[in-house]
């Protein structure tokens, strides 16, 4: 029973990976380059929920997320607009260097703005709901809930949709879909809003579970990382499995290893996979883009 | 080309004028983690100093100079740390440095100062290992075989003869846990499960799951807020029912504030002065004045005591040699009360301590009174 519940954290911690690295991962697979600056969508997601419920506006957190998604959303664009597309045509390292950049860019000026102070949304407690020996807290179903309904939008937008095929011709040969007529400034838009929705939805749960810091999304963006690679980079549903895969072994890890070295998996992921496998544990065969 | 090289000689006697010019205060470093993960304290240990660096100042500052702290953010790493003393070395030629929070980047930075003859005075650091860093090196905060001993009285004396302990994986923390480990074992209890934690985290489920496994009646947790605050939301969700014994390093209303309920009834320790004291009077009635918009950060007192003392020892100090203002600051610091109780250093450069004991009651921290 133990295990099972250690089993259940992992996968609820490791969805909130899924809900980062598929962000990650997908504008990998267009733009292929991985952004540095991702974890501060999450920050900012979690920051201007906050900046809503805060005076003047004072709204109500469930409210103020909608809000809060779109200045996200708004950022993400703003960043490929500004940043990303004039750059487009330079090499991939120089589209790195600049996500590094704007990743300290974005972060201090939240600093900036909020302080560094540790902040909170108050939410009031409420104890978890148990069935026998399993617990598992509103917070974790409310985070369970959101990556599944966020993920299944993301499989039927890309089996069901026209655009879901145009983004995945996109990934998959950028020159050749131009060619066919795929709308690329379209779909390079809808990269940039799916993955910076996520960012921030998963920020706010973040931020709801524990505390809002710059740092915060920092943090979070490593295990990303981890699940991008353990997927295969630009793999979308490599990085689902990557991320469940990794929170899993991360809480499962705390029944044997010392728990001061939780992040070791993460790491050890990451290494292993570069030496060995870096196409990602489905390189055997083409995933779907 | 004349008018670029005009230029260019009124740029380097502009240059050639500025150390003249900076001669005009005495100045000393401090690394202070302004940005990264301790940047949450780093702005009140800045308040702190700046409130004391006032009041010297008003008070004539350094035998009849300004007293200037320059200010150098470590992004609360060691090897921010590093560079930052570096600096203040070489750059800034500073002899006396006021060293970073957190015990790892303190060590960090210790054999530097010693080796180049720089006094090195702690406000925050409490590892043990920090006493053995050398003759320049002194703290106005006690040393964690103190608080070690102290905790482990704390939970005696609350009747917990089985507790599991856990603590941040830093340092500080293990050489925390340590000091309690001996003191408790000592006294005849038993520790059921200990384990650390890592920082910065968000998820600490698991690691709670361990401690409701164990079925102990009290734990002792060594961390700092973000991760205090954030186990105890998760305890408290997973309807953990155990005594929560914390160190001084949680004890804020910033605990408070993001772990709400989740927080009360925890009992905590921490290095205590009394408040009655005119001196804490005084710093407090200033503080208000200065910073009315914050509250009286964590270890602010002590950042200001370490000011105030550094200043005095500046003043005793016949000449700037490194050794005649580590004998100062030995002098200085005899019998000094300040907000924080008597500085008076050991051998070592380490401060005795009083414990006090802390509980959270309806949303505010307080004094333990059984």
């Amino acid at each position: 029973m133990y295990y099972l519940q250690l089993v259940i954290n992992g996968i609820i911690a490791g969805s909130m990976y899924a809900l980062f690295a598929v962000g990650l991962t997908m504008v990998y697979g267009v733009f292929r380059f991985i952004n540095f600056a991702h974890g501060e969508l999450i920050a900012l997601g979690a920051y201007s929920a906050l900046f809503f419920t805060s005076p003047p506006l004072s709204l109500p957190l469930i409210w103020a997320t909608a809000p809060a998604v779109a200045c996200t959303v708004c950022v993400g664009l703003l960043q490929d607009r500004l940043v990303f597309q004039p750059l487009c045509h330079g090499t991939r390292m120089t589209l790195l260097i600049a996500s590094i950049g704007l990743s300290y860019l974005l972060r201090n000026a939240i600093q900036f703005g909020f302080g560094s102070d540790l902040l909170s949304y108050n939410v009031d407690l409420a104890a978890g709901y148990e069935w026998g020996p399993i617990i598992v807290t509103r917070m974790q179903l409310s985070m369970l809930i959101t990556a599944v309904v966020f993920l299944t939008f993301l499989y039927w937008l890309f089996t069901r949709t026209m655009l879901g095929k145009a983004l995945r011709a996109v990934a998959d040969n950028m020159e050749l879909a131009g060619i066919m007529g795929i709308p690329l400034g379209r779909v390079n838009r809808t990269v940039w809003i799916l993955a910076a929705t996520f960012a921030a939805v998963g920020g706010i749960l973040l931020a709801m579970d524990t505390s809002l810091e710059p740092m915060m999304g920092v943090i979070n963006l490593l295990k990303a990382f981890a699940a991008v690679l353990l997927g295969g980079p630009g793999n979308v549903w490599g990085a689902l499995i990557g991320g469940i895969a990794i929170g899993v072994a991360e809480n499962l890890s705390v029944a044997v290893l010392s728990p001061g070295y939780k992040d070791f998996i993460a790491f050890a992921v990451i290494l292993v996979m570069l030496l060995f496998r870096p196409g990602g544990i489905f390189s055997f065969q083409k995933g779907m883009r | 080309m004349m008018g670029s090289l005009k230029k260019l000689l009124g740029l380097a006697i502009v240059l050639a004028a500025l150390p003249v010019w900076a001669q005009d205060a005495v100045e000393v470093g401090s690394i202070t983690p302004l940005s990264g993960k301790l940047a949450v304290y780093g702005e009140g240990f800045q308040r702190a100093m700046n409130l004391a660096l006032e009041e010297v100042n008003a008070a004539g500052g350094i035998q009849g100079k300004p007293l200037k702290i320059i200010f150098e953010d470590n992004g609360s790493t060691s090897q921010g740390s590093v560079s930052a003393i570096q600096k203040l070395i070489t750059v800034h030629k500073v002899p006396i440095i006021f060293g970073p929070a957190a015990s790892s980047n303190f060590l960090a930075i210790c054999p530097i100062a010693q080796q180049n003859k720089v006094v090195l005075i702690g406000a925050e650091s409490a590892a043990a290992d920090i006493s053995q860093c050398g003759s320049y090196v002194f703290r106005v905060f006690p040393s964690d075989i103190l608080q070690g001993r102290g905790g482990a009285e704390l939970a005696k004396e609350l009747g917990y003869r089985k507790v599991v302990l856990t603590y941040i994986n830093n340092d500080w923390g293990v050489g925390l846990a340590e000091a309690f480990k001996d003191s408790f074992t000592e006294s005849g209890g038993e520790i059921i499960d200990e384990f650390p934690h890592e920082e910065g985290k968000s998820d600490y489920r698991s690691e709670i799951l361990r401690i409701k496994q164990s079925n102990a009646p009290a734990v002792v947790n060594l961390t700092y807020i973000k991760e205090g605050a954030a186990m105890l939301k998760q305890a408290f969700e997973m309807k953990v029912k155990t005594q929560w014994i914390m160190g001084s390093a949680s004890k804020s209303p910033k605990l408070v504030e993001i772990a709400g309920e989740a927080a009360e009834g925890i009992i905590g320790t921490y290095p205590t002065f009394s408040q009655d004291t005119p001196q804490y009077q005084h710093f407090k009635t200033a503080w208000e004045k200065a910073y009315p918009e914050s509250k009286i950060g964590v270890f602010a007192e002590y950042n200001y005591d370490m000011v105030n003392l550094t200043a005095k020892a500046l003043n005793l100090a016949v000449e700037s040699t490194p050794e005649a203002l580590r004998e100062a600051l030995m002098e200085a610091g005899k019998g000094y009360q300040g907000v924080t109780g008597d500085k008076t250093f050991d051998e070592n450069g380490d401060v005795g301590a009083v414990y006090g004991k802390w509980t959270v009651t309806d949303g505010k921290i307080v004094d333990y009174r059984k």
